[in-house]
């Protein structure tokens, strides 16, 4: 599904992002990518989603080597990838509704493809009930989980969440790795980067550490160790 | 893109331009503020090139022949005068008519009347009263009546005293033409810096928008397309606003115009309804390619790759 050969990511002058990374995710897996802050984790998202290009390596995902993606295919790959942020990124003018539907109608969706998916979405996240509200108008962890709903309408192969908690109280936190997991049991292969200890410990899943832009660690089912 | 995508750029426009809505008044407020500069600018260049062919319209010369010249003689000069491509409109005076605008003139003058009384016989002779195309033409009928032949049956001419007159308005109206021209090109820049300068600030308050819809797989066209709607939107109504305040101002300052130039041919309102697809169509024109164009730029900074 995710293959990195090789990767190595550089910031000029010679800051390393990330080193001779090698990684193999599969089709169904949910791996957490953990480290201390500025150690890479968010530069493999980054890679992962074409917002950033490796500067040596090779980054293949589903068959497709996205390494010098062209600039025209940059949106066809994002809507492929559910990707789900710590700062949430909803588009403040658009309501809870049309922030999840507006992933479908940038690709062309019909109307009525958008008006039968988007409830379903906002049904799995359970807002239904606050579809006409602004992100101003729900709480933290409500507006992550319309990003979570956004991240669902393609029906992603792939999720990358990039501290989805990083934001959100320890209840909250709860309510949406929950959400991954159960994404997660319907297929969809979840990449988690985080450095939140607790999660990561009772997920009791694919645990990869990063340290300096290395991988040092890669365990099945794996703990927190830094 | 498709049809269904077209459709959502411009509802998009649409939403964006009520939701932000304070920013889309601002735009348009610049916008408006802009064009009615341009347009005061327009008219007072109209009126000034108005009341200047007004002025030089009132420029003629007179010809007075001597009294023993006959009227047929001073006819065929008119008819010589004009064949000339210079000369617009040559008008026959008889001595007559001369001594009867003299009388006119001076009715209250007593003492005038009088030594003309006492002269016995009308002492005018024919009189030819010429206009030029051009106020540049005057001095080639002068040179033409410079003539001899002519020369020895003219008693007197009047271009001279107006020769100073005719070479000051010469160089107003070219100083007029050179400053119209300046102002123009100052304002267009101005104009074009103001234009630029809005948009890209509108443009900047939606730097994250854009970013996230790069994020969820918006392609640059679809992103772009709501801006360049929503800058044509500005443009449309900033005209619209424009117009509905202008025609009101000049209406009710064109009165005033008149009366102090004294004629109805300063007529802004028939100039405007004459011209109208013209003047506002190139301005509606300018202003939504510049919008247009600095959309393109402005939002092309968020989209770079």
């Amino acid at each position: 599904m995710i293959r990195f050969k090789n990767v190595t990511k550089t910031y000029p002058p010679d800051i390393v992002g990330l080193k001779n990374v090698n990684l193999h995710i599969r089709p169904g897996e949910f791996v957490s990518i953990v480290g201390q802050s500025g150690t890479g984790k968010t530069t493999l998202a980054k890679l992962l989603i074409a917002d950033e290009r490796p500067t040596r390596g090779q980054i293949i995902i589903g068959g497709w080597d996205i390494s010098a993606i062209k600039p025209s295919e940059i949106p066809l790959l994002r809507r492929q990838i559910g990707v789900v942020f710590q700062d949430f990124k909803l588009l403040p003018k658009k309501t809870v509704y049309e922030n999840v539907a507006f992933a479908l109608e940038v690709c062309g969706a019909s109307s009525r493809k958008i008006k039968s998916i988007v409830p379903q979405a906002l049904k799995i996240v359970g807002l239904v009930d606050k579809a006409d509200r602004y992100p101003r108008q729900i709480s933290g962890g409500e507006q992550q989980r319309v990003v979570i709903a956004r991240a669902l309408v393609h029906r992603p192969k792939i999720i990358v969440a990039d501290e989805p908690t990083g934001n959100l109280d320890s209840l909250n936190t709860r309510e949406i790795i929950d959400l991954l997991k159960k994404i997660n049991e319907f297929g969809t292969t979840v990449v988690l980067v985080t450095h939140n200890r607790e999660v990561v410990n009772e997920l009791h899943r694919r645990v990869i550490t990063i340290d300096r832009g290395m991988i040092v660690s890669d365990q099945e089912e794996g703990k927190y160790v830094l | 893109m498709s049809l269904i995508s077209h459709f959502r750029v411009v509802r998009f426009a649409f939403q964006d331009f009520y939701r932000n809505f304070w920013l889309s008044v601002a735009t348009i407020s610049v916008l408006v503020l802009t064009l009615i500069s341009v347009n005061v600018l327009l008219t007072v260049n109209v009126i000034g090139k108005v009341a200047l062919s007004m002025v030089k319209s009132k420029i003629d010369v007179s010809v007075h022949f001597k009294p023993e010249i006959d009227e047929s003689r001073v006819q065929t000069i008119k008819i010589s005068l004009l064949s000339m491509p210079d000369v617009k409109d040559v008008e026959y005076v008889s001595p007559a008519q001369s001594l009867e605008r003299f009388s006119d003139m001076y009715k209250k003058d007593e003492l005038v009347l009088k030594s003309l009384g006492e002269v016995g016989v009308n002492p005018f002779g024919s009189t030819l009263v010429i206009k030029a195309r051009e106020i540049e033409g005057y001095p080639k009928i002068m040179q033409a009546l410079e003539e001899p032949a002519l020369s020895e049956m003219v008693e007197e001419k009047d271009f001279d005293d107006r020769q100073a007159l005719i070479t000051r308005i010469e160089s107003i109206a070219k100083k007029i033409e050179w400053f119209g021209l300046g102002a123009s090109l100052i304002f267009c820049l101005i104009t074009l810096l103001i234009v630029f300068n809005t948009i890209r600030v509108s443009i900047y308050t939606h730097r994250d928008e854009i970013r996230i819809m790069r994020l969820v797989g918006a392609s640059n066209s679809f992103i772009r397309g709501p801006f360049y709607v929503e800058a044509i939107i500005w443009s449309v109504l900033a005209l619209g606003l424009t117009l509905a305040l202008m025609y009101p101002a000049i209406s009710f300052f064109q009165p005033f115009v008149q009366r102090f130039f004294g004629t109805d041919a300063v007529d802004m309102i028939g100039f405007y309804r004459a011209n109208y697809l013209r003047v506002f169509g190139s301005q509606l024109a300018a202003v939504a390619l510049m919008a247009l164009i600095t959309t393109k730029m402005a939002t092309g900074r968020y989209l770079r790759d």
